[in-house]
């Protein structure tokens, strides 16, 4: 009895190396970028302790950084709708028998391994108004329709989410390929021998079985979504007139193009603060369900 | 079970201690003096036996000179090695702010005058040249003008590279084939522009995607409106932007979108892809320094379709102008800083600046300075800055804050959000909010 209360001091001393790079690469950072956003800093010279002056006037007197947060609102709720949809839909096609399988699984998840930036610069072709692909297919294919697609207000955020949906779907879709293979074959078997239709079949059996791969799906959905930065740097900088402003780009500008270090590092902490509020509670409730 | 424990523990703490060390140290077991170098190398190059080390950041459209440059000049002179870095325009001022944050700027880095020089120096992170300019003779060899540009917060912030002025470049051939003379009064301007539309013709190539390309058609229009006086008390924030002159500029540039003076989708396409239009004869106007002859030739576009005309926004026509300069790591030790002057030195030697002639802004700002062959547009631009003035281009007048605010209103006149009292009135506010740091 006394034998097995006895802690096995050896196990901490192999955890210690992670730990301690995981405590100054991460935990350190993170409280410290908390530090700074209380202070008014343009990164080089003499802080300035302005306590929480910095979150007040972004939320009261900031309208681009309340652009931000609506723009990652919509940005997350797509992303959740048509990502995870279309992810979904993807793996559940691959997941079936056909001749060229193997080969469409590479296809479908080959954007994801190209560089963001490098996404951006290919969109921006295809989106050229002039010169640009989907302007071009219009007129050959005499549509009379010809868009300004990132430049218009109305449609740029979309027009964005696009284009990253073209790169996005390829991860998600290989973690619910992975959760469908795991699914017994057994399971769906004794489904359909009790009666069950093919969509029956999906949604009363294929989806709840998935549902670990959901959580992983969702919560790494939402992240990226919150933090997603390169393609809307790279297609339009935030603009036109901020109509693609993130937290991510207006930390950017704040941070290293306005010198104003405090404000973007309040954006920051902002940001960690709207993912806890997102998806702890999701984590926790999904975790509780089993 | 003991023993292996044993064997565990002891390679667990051999990890820990050696990770632990390694990481205070970089590499265990260097002595002293080699950790200290690698310590400076690793902040703003170094020396390592004998060789001094010293890293350089610019702009990748140069890529194709700097880099043979380099190496011929490492091939010279054995206890020196430049190692160069290359930027878009807008990634080096993002990656110098970057390492101006963290302390890692490079021993010298390109750099643009006016606001975004100007923060090395407030910071006390450029090297003040006054004393080696004194030493040196540099008011012998630069001109005067481009020396006073450098001179940013009370100090020589940085070696001149390039004395910029921009004007309008116009198809010469698409002009004459619907007959229209080279504008000389503003009206006279509009009614080309409305001539060129009415065939087909985008009269001004620009692009939006950061916002700086189209601000110099702005700027133009607000050097129109307001006269070089009051222009120039606006954009040393003397005059509030909320005004008359500025009003009207944005309106007129409103009545331009409407009608099409401007490629569909302007506001965010790429920068660097206006000349697309202009070369394939799309375009008829792109609003470009002098450096874009050197453009020209290495597209291996005819340059007898070239010209250039003064904006005639009237008084003087002045033309908007810039100077560009390589500045120095103020952290730089004596010899860092003899290296780094040898290879400026070498980099803008008269050789090379032939060889290589397409990648320089020619001509150098030196007093006496040739111009270069085969450009025949920079020696006009320059006679013009000359007799009818310049101004300091806006991005480099204002910081970057009050300069974005000037884009978005940009943006948002472009697509119909905002009517121009209101882009006056933002612009105005982000002043404001920008004086009251």
């Amino acid at each position: 009895m006394g034998d097995s209360k006895k802690r096995d001091w050896s196990a901490y001393l192999f955890i210690l190396p992670a730990g301690i790079i995981y405590l100054s690469v991460i935990v350190v950072p993170v409280f410290y970028s908390f530090y700074i956003s209380l202070f008014k800093w343009n990164g080089i010279g003499k802080k300035e302790f302005i306590g929480f002056f910095n979150y007040i006037h972004l939320f009261q007197s900031d309208p681009i950084f309340l652009i931000s947060i609506k723009n990652n609102l919509i940005w997350i709720t797509l992303t959740i709708l048509i990502t995870m949809t279309v992810s979904l839909g993807f793996a559940v096609i691959l997941n079936k028998q056909f001749r060229g399988r193997t080969f469409f699984r590479g296809f479908f998840y080959f954007p994801c391994v190209i560089a963001p930036i490098a996404v951006s610069i290919i969109w921006r072709w295809i989106y050229n108004p002039n010169f640009g692909f989907m302007n071009q297919l219009m007129k050959v294919l005499e549509i009379d329709f010809s868009q300004s697609w990132i430049s218009d207000p109305k449609v740029s955020l979309y027009a964005i989410f696009a284009a990253a949906l073209w790169q996005a779907v390829g991860q998600p879709m290989i973690l619910f390929l992975a959760g469908l293979q795991a699914i017994s074959s057994d399971v769906l078997e004794a489904s359909r021998i009790d009666g069950a239709s093919g969509m029956k079949q999906f949604f009363f059996i294929t989806v709840p079985l998935l549902k670990e791969s959901f959580v992983i799906v969702i919560a790494t959905l939402i992240v990226s979504a919150l933090k997603v930065f390169d393609v809307i740097q790279g297609l339009t900088g935030g603009g036109p007139n901020n109509a693609t402003q993130m937290l991510s780009t207006y930390m950017y500008s704040q941070t290293f193009q306005y010198n104003n270090v405090g404000v973007g590092t309040t954006i920051a902490c902002v940001m960690v603060f709207i993912m806890m509020v997102v998806i702890i509670p999701y984590v926790l409730f999904t975790a509780k369900e089993d | 079970m003991k023993g292996k424990r044993g064997i565990a523990f002891m390679l667990a703490t051999a990890t820990v201690i050696s990770g632990v060390l390694g990481g205070c140290t970089g590499k265990t077991g260097l002595k002293e003096s080699e950790s200290k170098t690698e310590q400076t190398k690793s902040q703003s190059g170094g020396s390592k036996e004998g060789v001094t080390e010293v890293s350089f950041w610019t702009l990748n459209t140069r890529q194709n000179a700097v880099e043979p440059i380099a190496e011929a000049f490492n091939a010279a002179n054995k206890d020196m090695k430049v190692t160069v870095s290359y930027y878009d325009t807008d990634g080096i001022k993002d990656a110098c702010k970057v390492a101006a944050s963290s302390g890692t700027l490079p021993n010298m880095w390109f750099n643009w005058g006016g606001s975004l020089g100007g923060f090395y120096a407030e910071n006390g992170l450029s090297y003040d040249l006054t004393e080696y300019a004194k030493n040196n003779g540099w008011a012998d060899r630069f001109s005067s003008g481009v020396l006073n540009l450098c001179q940013l917060s009370g100090q020589l912030s940085g070696y001149p590279t390039s004395y910029n002025v921009l004007d309008v470049y116009y198809r010469k051939d698409i002009f004459e084939k619907y007959g229209i003379k080279v504008p000389e009064t503003f009206e006279e301007f509009e009614a080309a522009c409305a001539k060129l539309k009415e065939n087909g013709i985008t009269p001004i190539s620009t692009a939006g995607l950061n916002g700086w390309h189209v601000m110099r058609f702005v700027e133009l229009l607000i050097e129109h409106y307001a006269g070089s006086e009051l222009h120039d008390s606006l954009n040393t924030f003397s005059t509030s932007y909320n005004c008359e002159a500025v009003i009207s500029a944005l309106t007129k540039y409103k009545e331009f979108c409407e009608k099409g003076y401007f490629p569909e989708g302007f506001v965010t396409t790429d920068p660097n892809d206006t000349k697309m239009a202009l070369f394939s004869g799309s375009a008829a106007m792109d609003i470009q320094g002098q450096w874009y002859d050197g453009v020209i030739v290495q597209d291996e576009q005819d340059m007898n379709l070239y010209g250039t005309f003064a904006f005639p926004s009237g008084g003087s026509d002045r033309l908007s102008a810039f100077a560009e300069m390589t500045q120095f790591n103020a952290k730089n030790t004596d010899v860092q800083l003899d290296a780094c002057m040898k290879f400026m030195d070498y980099y803008y030697n008269e050789e090379n600046v032939k060889k290589y002639a397409e990648y320089y802004n020619l001509p150098l700002p030196n007093k006496e300075a040739k111009m270069p062959e085969g450009q025949p547009n920079v020696a006009d631009m320059l006679a013009a800055a000359e007799a009818n003035g310049t101004f300091t281009i806006t991005d480099q007048a204002f910081p970057t804050e009050v300069a974005d605010a000037l884009f978005n209103v940009q943006d948002a006149i472009a697509n119909g959000q905002m009517e121009p009292a209101d882009g006056a009135s933002k612009i105005q506010e982000a002043i404001e909010a920008y004086r009251a740091k």
